[in-house]
């Protein structure tokens, strides 16, 4: 179809839409309020759910912090503590940079730009966690085995099974992060390419 | 006349313009109508703003395509759909040869990048290059010459 076949197109289905008026002033504003108070529920519901759990875990930690009686397992404590508050909070930081993109001022181009940047960034952001996720697994365990049993993690015995277990899912967990590295990598890549067609 | 009636009057003069771009950044229906919502939502938000510096038209198409490419991204990652079916969308008169002349134009239009998918929209309503270069941000030559290899990448698709 060549371009000025599809101009023709185009005002003859123009014609036709104009003709055909379908919006009543009740459903205007029907469908500002509909949007309006479904606005919260856009909000990112597991990222914030995420932060929530991780915000309870750190408040956990921090009030139990005074059983970590040895270097070592205070040092996992504080570990722990830092990553449950940061992470979530740079998550949150990134999503809520995507969505405060001013739709009413920028040009289309800029909306392009600022989009892909920030998607990165998000990305980029989701990727460090998974990655941080796996070094918090092991900071956890000894915390929560001290505060829950009174135990020290690493002093006591532990079944075979237990073990199996902890290198069971350090295992799964570094697939799901070489997984989430691919994927970060494909859309990193799509929006580079989006990025470059703009300097064109 | 009060702010909600100026707005409902624009809206309503202009409802084939918006549906012509949800059409263009949609595949299905549904998310059609969810678009459609949205884009008149972000009007309604970025209407105070609004202060006639730039032509009417102007200051929708740039939300109305700037929300679809948002939207549209977005929704990718989001999966969420705000269900809204009393949103009747252009269904009278049914002709089934210029439906499928249409389904063929917009499988063209759908095949082509964000920026040029913008572009042609606008050029296909009779935008003038500056109007074009004022809404997408690029300069009118880079206009002229991103519609110059528009053609191009539509008569190839032709041969293949």
């Amino acid at each position: 179809m060549q371009l000025e076949e599809m101009k023709n197109l185009w005002d003859e289905m123009s014609l036709k839409i104009d003709s055909q008026q379908k919006l009543t002033n009740k459903l205007i504003m029907e469908m500002i309020q509909q949007k309006f108070s479904h606005r919260f529920k856009t909000l990112s519901l597991y990222e914030t759910l995420g932060a929530v759990i991780c915000f309870l875990a750190g408040t956990f930690i921090l009030l139990n912090l005074d059983k970590m009686d040895t270097w070592y397992l205070m040092l996992c404590g504080i570990l722990s503590l830092i990553i449950l508050i940061i992470l979530p909070i740079l998550s949150l930081r990134a999503i809520y940079g995507l969505k405060k993109l001013n739709l009413s001022k920028n040009s289309y181009k800029e909306t392009l730009i600022e989009f892909s940047k920030r998607k990165n960034n998000m990305m980029l952001i989701q990727q460090i966690s998974v990655g941080i996720s796996i070094v918090l697994m092991w900071l956890v365990a000894p915390v929560f085995s001290k505060i829950v049993n009174g135990k020290d993690f690493f002093m006591q015995e532990h079944s075979t099974g237990l073990l199996l277990f902890y290198a069971a899912t350090t295992i799964g967990m570094i697939f799901f992060a070489r997984w989430g590295y691919g994927c970060y990598k494909r859309i990193t890549a799509s929006a580079e390419n989006d990025l470059k067609e703009l300097e064109v | 006349m009060s702010k909600e009636e100026k707005f409902i009057q624009l809206i309503k003069e202009n409802e084939g313009i918006i549906y012509k771009i949800t059409r263009i950044y949609t595949n299905n229906e549904s998310d059609l109508k969810d678009l459609y919502q949205e884009v008149v939502y972000q009007l309604w938000k970025g209407y105070d703003g609004f202060r006639g510096e730039a032509k009417v038209s102007t200051w929708m198409y740039r939300i109305s395509l700037n929300t679809a490419l948002f939207h549209t991204k977005q929704s990718k990652k989001n999966g969420h759909r705000v269900g809204l079916d009393k949103i009747v969308l252009i269904q009278e008169n049914y002709d089934p040869v210029l439906e499928e002349r249409l389904a063929i134009m917009y499988q063209h239009i759908k095949a082509l990048n964000d920026l040029e998918k913008g572009i042609i929209l606008l050029f296909l309503e009779g935008k003038k290059h500056e109007e074009i270069a004022e809404i997408t941000g690029i300069t009118a030559t880079n206009v002229g010459t991103r519609i110059g290899r528009i053609k191009q990448k539509l008569k190839e698709t032709i041969k293949s």
